[in-house]
C-alpha cells in the first residue's frame, strides 16, 4: 500500500446473504489523499455496496460472503470496530431527513461527537468551527422542519464534518439541489478538500455538476470497475463512450469538434473549460 | 383534529416558565396532577385550576391550554353524565368531571413549554437506558415527517381516483390501505437508512456518550422549586 493510498480494495468480493449473485465482484482499487474521486454508473451496479464496504457498515451491519481486503488509513475494515471507522469516514447519504436525528441543528452536529465521548467543550468548539465552514451558524436553535433541502443538506454534512473525518462519502449529494446551490456545494467540496485535505468520494449521476472538481472517475458497471482514470482521460475523444456513463454536453460537444479536426489543449469535461478552449 | 393537537404541541417561546429548568416544570407538573388525583372538594379543585391559570398566563400558553380544555372538557361531561346516572349526586360527578380536566391540563401544561430536547435531557438525567431514550427522540422527531409522508402519499393516491370521504364507515376505512401499505413501507426503508446513519455517526460506541448541554438548576430555579414544594405540601397537608 502506497503511503498517499487511503482507501485500498484488493480483490475485494460481496455477496448479501438475501441475494444469489455478487454485487461487487474482484474489485481492485486504490483512493488517493486530498483528491475528489466520483464514483459513477447504472443504478444496481454496486455503488451503495462500494461505500458500505468503505464504512464499514459491511460486514458489520451487512452480512454475506466477503472476500479480499478493505483497507481504510491503514486499518482492515474486516477486523476493524465501527468506533475506529466513524473517526475516519465520515458518510452524507443521499437523502438528509433521514439523518437528522436531534430537534435543533446544533444539537444533531453534536450527535456524533456525543457518541465518541468528547468533552463538552471540545464538542461546543467544534459545532461553532463547523457552522462558520458551511455558513449555517444562524441555524443553530432550528428545528429540521424549519430547515429548507438545502440547509437539511448542510446540517447532515456538518454532522459528519464536525467528527473530521479523513475522508468524506457523499451520496448522490445535489440530488435535492437546485443547479445553483448544487454548483455552492460542490466549491464547498472543493474547498473543504484543500483546506481540511480530505479525501472526498462522491456518487452522482449528474456528471456535468462534479467533473470540475474531480480527480479521478470510477466507472462500476455490473458489480466491477470498468473505467478507473481522470475524467480526461475517460472522455477523450479518441476513446469509445463508456454507455454506462450519462456525458455532459459540454464534453458531447467537445468529442464532436475534435474527431472534426478542432483543436484542444486537452479534453473537455465542463462548460467553463469549453469556453476556454473556444476562445483559445 | 388540529385544533386539538395544537393543544398538546410545544412552541418555542422566551417566557419565564419556558425558561425554566425541565426538571422544575415536570416537578411543577407531578405537583398539580397528583393534587387533582388527590384533593376531592369542589374549592382545592378551584386552588388547582387558579395554579395551573398562573402557570398559563405565565408560559403566555393560555390559548393553547384552553385547546386542551375544550379537549377535556368533551370527555368529562360523559364522566359527569355517567357518573350521575350511575346514582352519585351531582355535586360529586362535577367535581370527578373538574378532576379529569385538572389531570389533562397539568400533563399538558408540561408538554406546552417543555421542548423535545429538554424532554430528553430529562430522561437522560433520570438515567434511563440510552437506547429508550433514543426511540423516544426519534419517534417524535420522525412524527412531522411521517405526517408529511402521509399526506403526500394521499394526494398520490387521490389524484388517481381514490376517493377518501364517499362510502360509509367502513368503506371509508377500507380506503386507507392504499395509503398505509406504501406509507408502512416508506417507513421501513427509512428505518433502515436510519440506522445505516447512526451507525456511521457511531451510535452505540461509547458506554458514556457525553453531551452537548448539561442540566443546571439557576438560583431562580431553586426558588420556584422550593416555592412550589412548599405550597404542595401546606395544601396536602390543610386536606389531611
Amino acid at each position: 500500500m502506497s503511503v498517499k493510498d487511503l482507501i485500498r480494495f484488493d480483490n475485494f468480493s460481496f455477496k448479501y446473504n438475501s441475494r444469489n449473485d455478487k454485487v461487487l465482484e474482484d474489485i481492485n482499487l486504490n483512493i488517493k489523499k486530498n483528491e475528489i474521486t466520483v464514483l459513477a454508473g447504472p443504478t444496481g451496479c454496486g455503488k451503495s455496496t462500494l461505500l458500505r464496504a468503505i464504512v464499514g457498515l459491511i460486514p458489520n451491519m451487512y452480512e454475506g460472503e466477503y472476500t479480499g481486503e478493505v483497507t481504510v488509513d491503514g486499518i482492515r475494515i474486516r477486523d476493524a470496530e465501527i468506533k475506529e471507522i466513524a473517526k475516519r469516514v465520515g458518510f452524507v447519504f443521499q437523502n438528509p431527513e433521514n439523518q437528522i436525528f436531534m430537534f435543533s441543528v446544533e444539537r444533531d452536529i453534536a450527535f456524533g461527537l456525543e457518541n465518541l465521548s468528547l468533552e463538552q467543550e471540545i464538542i461546543k468548539n467544534r459545532i461553532e468551527e463547523t457552522m462558520k465552514t458551511l455558513n449555517i451558524t444562524h441555524l443553530a436553535k432550528k428545528a429540521p422542519h424549519e430547515l429548507s433541502d438545502g440547509q437539511k443538506q448542510r446540517t447532515a454534512l456538518a454532522g459528519v464534518l464536525a467528527m473530521e473525518p479523513k475522508i468524506l462519502i457523499l451520496d448522490e449529494p445535489t440530488s435535492l439541489l437546485d443547479p445553483k446551490t448544487a454548483t455552492e456545494f460542490m466549491e464547498l467540496m472543493n474547498k473543504l478538500c484543500k483546506e481540511r485535505e480530505m479525501s472526498i468520494i462522491i456518487v452522482e449521476h449528474r456528471l456535468d455538476l462534479v467533473l470540475k472538481y474531480a480527480d479521478r472517475l470510477i466507472v462500476l458497471s455490473n458489480g466491477k470497475v470498468i473505467s478507473n482514470d481522470t475524467p480526461e482521460n475517460v472522455f477523450d475523444y479518441k476513446k469509445e463512450v463508456i454507455p454506462e456513463l450519462s456525458v455532459p454536453f459540454s464534453t458531447k460537444l467537445y468529442r464532436e469538434l475534435a474527431k472534426n479536426s478542432m483543436k484542444f489543449s486537452k479534453p473537455v469535461t465542463g462548460v467553463e473549460e469549453m469556453i476556454k478552449e473556444v476562445k483559445k | 383534529m388540529q385544533f386539538i393537537a395544537n393543544g398538546f404541541i410545544y412552541r418555542k417561546s422566551n417566557s419565564i416558565i419556558h425558561r425554566l429548568d425541565p426538571r422544575i416544570k415536570l416537578l411543577i407538573s407531578i405537583q398539580l396532577f397528583t393534587l387533582a388525583l388527590l384533593v376531592s372538594d369542589l374549592y382545592n379543585l378551584l386552588v388547582i385550576f387558579t395554579a395551573i391559570t398562573i402557570f398559563s398566563l405565565l408560559g403566555r400558553i393560555t390559548q393553547r391550554l384552553l385547546r386542551t380544555m375544550i379537549f377535556a372538557t368533551g370527555f368529562s361531561a360523559l364522566i359527569l353524565i355517567i357518573n350521575y346516572f350511575a346514582g352519585y349526586s351531582l355535586i360529586y360527578s362535577i367535581q370527578i368531571a373538574l378532576r379529569f380536566i385538572s389531570i389533562v391540563c397539568s400533563t399538558s401544561l408540561f408538554f406546552l413549554v417543555t421542548s423535545p430536547d429538554e424532554l430528553e435531557y430529562v430522561l437522560r438525567w433520570f438515567r434511563l437506558p440510552r437506547d429508550l431514550v433514543f426511540a423516544f427522540v426519534t419517534s417524535v422527531r420522525f412524527v412531522p415527517v411521517i405526517l408529511m409522508d402521509t399526506l403526500q402519499i394521499m394526494d398520490a393516491q387521490k389524484s388517481r381516483g381514490l376517493e377518501l370521504e364517499k362510502g360509509n364507515p367502513i368503506k371509508r376505512i377500507k380506503k386507507f390501505v392504499p395509503i398505509l401499505v406504501p406509507l408502512i413501507i416508506n417507513e421501513v426503508i427509512r428505518s433502515g437508512e436510519l440506522a445505516e446513519a447512526m451507525e456511521s455517526r457511531g451510535y452505540g460506541i461509547s458506554k458514556n456518550p457525553t453531551s452537548l448541554y448539561s442540566l443546571k438548576l439557576s438560583n431562580f430555579d431553586i426558588i420556584v422549586m422550593i416555592s412550589t414544594i412548599i405550597a404542595f405540601t401546606s395544601i396536602i397537608l390543610l386536606v389531611y
